[in-house]
């Protein structure tokens, strides 16, 4: 079954490069997004077996992560009904990349040897490149340029600590997940740390932590929304998983200690980092990706502290990628009718298109983690482990970086909401589709912010027991 | 055999400098390919008392991709921007060989102080390998043009791929096909990409930007 979820989004990535009409296309995504999302609900209830001799597991820690492509790809589907209404480009080669991203992204969530995963998150890097210059402007091809060579050489250091694990794994022979897991007394502990310090920083680069953010504002500013949902909730969320995955061995070998100290330091360089870079800056778009570094750094938080905030760091997994969908998809929305998002061009929002604007309050209080949405319990949760674990500093610096984050972005979207209304306006009516599949993401924030379903609260505490620290 | 391993470890990295003192960009792929070759018979002089059919796949593999697929796509790159020779370099020639002498003594340095466990086959092994992806890096860095950042790339990536063949054998076949793979892909979608620049540049009627053709930015 695993193999075929797989195998399926690259057939049809194949079929959407034949020349066919453009809403054909459109539909085959729609199809296969269902179709996978619907797979991925059975795996709920019945858990798949291994599969291609153990290469591909799916474990409570991948079926989160599936799930949350799964969702992203279908709100993107939805979405896209509605936006290929008004647009007139080609969408060939992005509909083409985006099914191969849903196949390598599944792949990513699957696999349970290191080179594979390694392999897998390549790929996904190549695949999302195309997707940045959609608009085929200069600034989206200095972007989608910038992205793959940094993402690259980045990816090309988490190989060399691939084999620097394979050198301290001598004595195991293999780069299983559970052998590496079972023997990890026996890895050699200088090589370890010389691994996983570049899988740190490859993998980190990927997911987009300070100092490696670079590529972000300008590939999220200038790539369309439904591209930037699936990078900044689905891509960097899978480079997590990676760094997950370092964070099980190293806690079987015994060394957390070391992991948790790098991975808090770079945790926290992505709060302060946009905290400062966000306060000058006007264009919704870039100041949601300066959002997005800073979920990043809570994320690579949660898992350095442990315990609660690693429980954290899970859940916010989840609510993250419902916030990138809000926020990207409402920003995408706007550029479309405005063409443009920045706030000189777009105000007014709230009489012009109100639900619109609402979206786009409720992108500013989600993502900056206002009750009653969920993302404030989970980052309650993460600030919480570090006042346990008596970090009191770390936990003030948090919590400022985060009121920074709320001004810097509320100075925007306030005004694009509120203010003197702009004209001209592109498109004249707010359309279903794409505001059912944002309604959406908003309506599950809010269910997981009042209350937590039981299933999920079991996969989460069976994933967070995987990771162990 | 332990001289020709030795031999080819020498050579990829003598290549990697001769690449950094290289101001043509033709010439530069030129001995990346010269580069590649000698990196696909490592797996072959590795193993030479019982070659396996699994290091002649890796050999050919290697050859093909890095060798033939991934020059080829270049050269075309180059040909559709119509751009041949570096115009400027961050760094001279001669201080660029001189960093580069550095970088290597550097990495057999860093080497000393790394012992690998059980017993590899030749001790050039490491640090070759380190000391190829450093100058990679050190051509990505210094050169300004967007092709010539491609180049620095593979040069970090063969470096790479040298410490994996030379050292050990836990990464399966499949899994290596697969890197090989994704760096073709990378290389593949990067001369896209460049030719996509290229033409929006060309569409532009002002004539600045012309000479600023494959420049990153």
């Amino acid at each position: 079954m695993l193999s075929w979820l797989i195998f399926i989004p690259f057939l049809c990535a194949l079929a959407a490069l034949l020349p066919v009409r453009r809403i054909f296309r459109v539909w085959l995504l729609g199809a296969t997004a269902l179709l996978h999302a619907s797979v991925v609900g059975a795996f709920w209830i019945n858990r798949p077996a291994p599969e291609w001799n153990g290469y591909l597991v799916l474990d409570p820690l991948g079926l989160i992560l599936l799930s949350i492509i799964s969702f992203l790809f279908l709100s993107v589907a939805v979405f896209m009904i509605g936006y290929f209404q008004h647009e007139q480009r080609l969408n060939r080669t992005f509909i083409a990349c985006l099914l191969l991203l849903l196949s390598t992204m599944t792949l990513v969530s699957v696999s349970y040897h290191m080179g594979l995963l390694w392999v897998a998150v390549e790929t996904t890097t190549l695949f999302s490149a195309p997707l940045i210059s959609f608009h085929r402007s200069r600034g989206s091809l200095e972007a989608t340029w910038k992205y793959l060579l940094v993402c690259s050489v980045g990816i090309a250091l988490a190989l060399m600590g691939t084999f620097f694990l394979a050198i301290a794994a001598n004595d195991v022979h293999t780069l299983f997940l559970p052998a590496l897991l079972k023997q990890a007394p026996l890895l050699s502990v200088n090589w370890l740390k010389l691994s996983v310090i570049f899988l740190l920083v490859g993998y980190g680069c990927k997911m987009g932590l300070a100092p490696m953010h670079s590529w972000k504002p300008e590939a999220y500013g200038q790539a369309t929304g439904m591209a930037v949902v699936l990078m900044a909730g689905g891509l960097t969320q899978c480079a997590f998983l990676a760094l997950i995955r370092v964070s099980q061995i190293c806690f079987q070998a015994g060394m957390s200690d070391f992991y948790a100290s790098i991975l808090i330091v770079t945790g926290v360089l992505s709060l302060i980092v946009p905290a400062v870079f966000i306060l000058g800056e006007k264009n919704i778009k870039r100041c949601f990706s300066y959002s997005s570094i800073e979920h990043m750094g809570l994320l690579a938080l949660g898992l350095g502290l442990g315990g609660l905030g690693l429980f954290g760091a899970l859940f916010h997994m989840i609510n993250n990628a419902l916030v990138k969908v809000v926020m990207f998809l409402t920003a995408g929305s706007i550029a479309q009718k405005y063409g443009s998002s920045r706030v000189d061009d777009v105000r007014g929002l709230i009489r012009s298109y109100p639900l619109t604007g609402i979206f786009l309050l409720v992108a500013l209080l989600a993502g900056t983690g206002m009750f009653p949405f969920a993302t404030f319990h989970s980052e309650l949760m993460i600030i919480n482990a570090a006042v346990i674990a008596k970090h009191y500093w770390l936990a003030a610096a948090a919590v400022i970086c985060l009121a920074l984050m709320f001004i810097g972005v509320s100075r925007i979207a306030l005004e694009m909401v509120y203010g003197q209304p702009t004209e001209p306006v592109l498109a004249k009516k707010e359309n279903f589709y794409m505001n059912a599949a944002i309604a959406a993401a908003v309506a599950l924030l809010l269910w997981f912010g009042f209350w937590l379903p039981e299933p999920l609260e079991k996969v989460l505490r069976e994933a967070a027991a995987l990771v162990g620290v | 055999m332990t001289t020709w391993i030795d031999a080819g470890c020498i050579l990829i990295v003598f290549f990697a400098l001769i690449i950094l003192a290289t101001s043509r960009i033709v010439g530069m792929i030129r001995i990346f390919v010269l580069q590649s070759c000698v990196l696909s018979l490592m797996p072959l002089f590795l193993h030479a008392e019982a070659v396996s059919a699994r290091d002649v796949m890796l050999s050919l593999g290697t050859v093909s991709l890095k060798a033939a697929l991934v020059p080829f796509v270049l050269f075309w790159a180059i040909r559709r921007i119509s751009m041949r020779t570096e115009v400027k370099p961050l760094i001279g020639v001669g201080a660029s060989i001189v960093c580069g002498a550095l970088l290597i003594a550097g990495a057999f340095w860093v080497s000393l102080a790394l012992r690998i466990p059980g017993r590899p086959v030749t001790d050039l092994g490491l640090p070759c390998a380190l000391a190829t992806v450093l100058l990679g890096f050190m051509i990505m860095v210094t050169r300004t043009r967007a092709v010539t950042q491609v180049i620095g790339y593979l040069v970090i990536e063969n470096g790479i791929f040298l410490f994996a063949v030379s050292l050990f054998d836990a990464m399966p076949t499949l899994i290596e096909m697969g890197i090989l793979l994704d760096i073709f892909v990378a290389v593949f979608i990067m001369a896209i990409v460049l030719n996509n620049i290229n033409e929006e540049f060309e569409h532009d009627p002002g004539g600045e930007s012309r000479a600023k053709m494959g420049e990153t930015f």
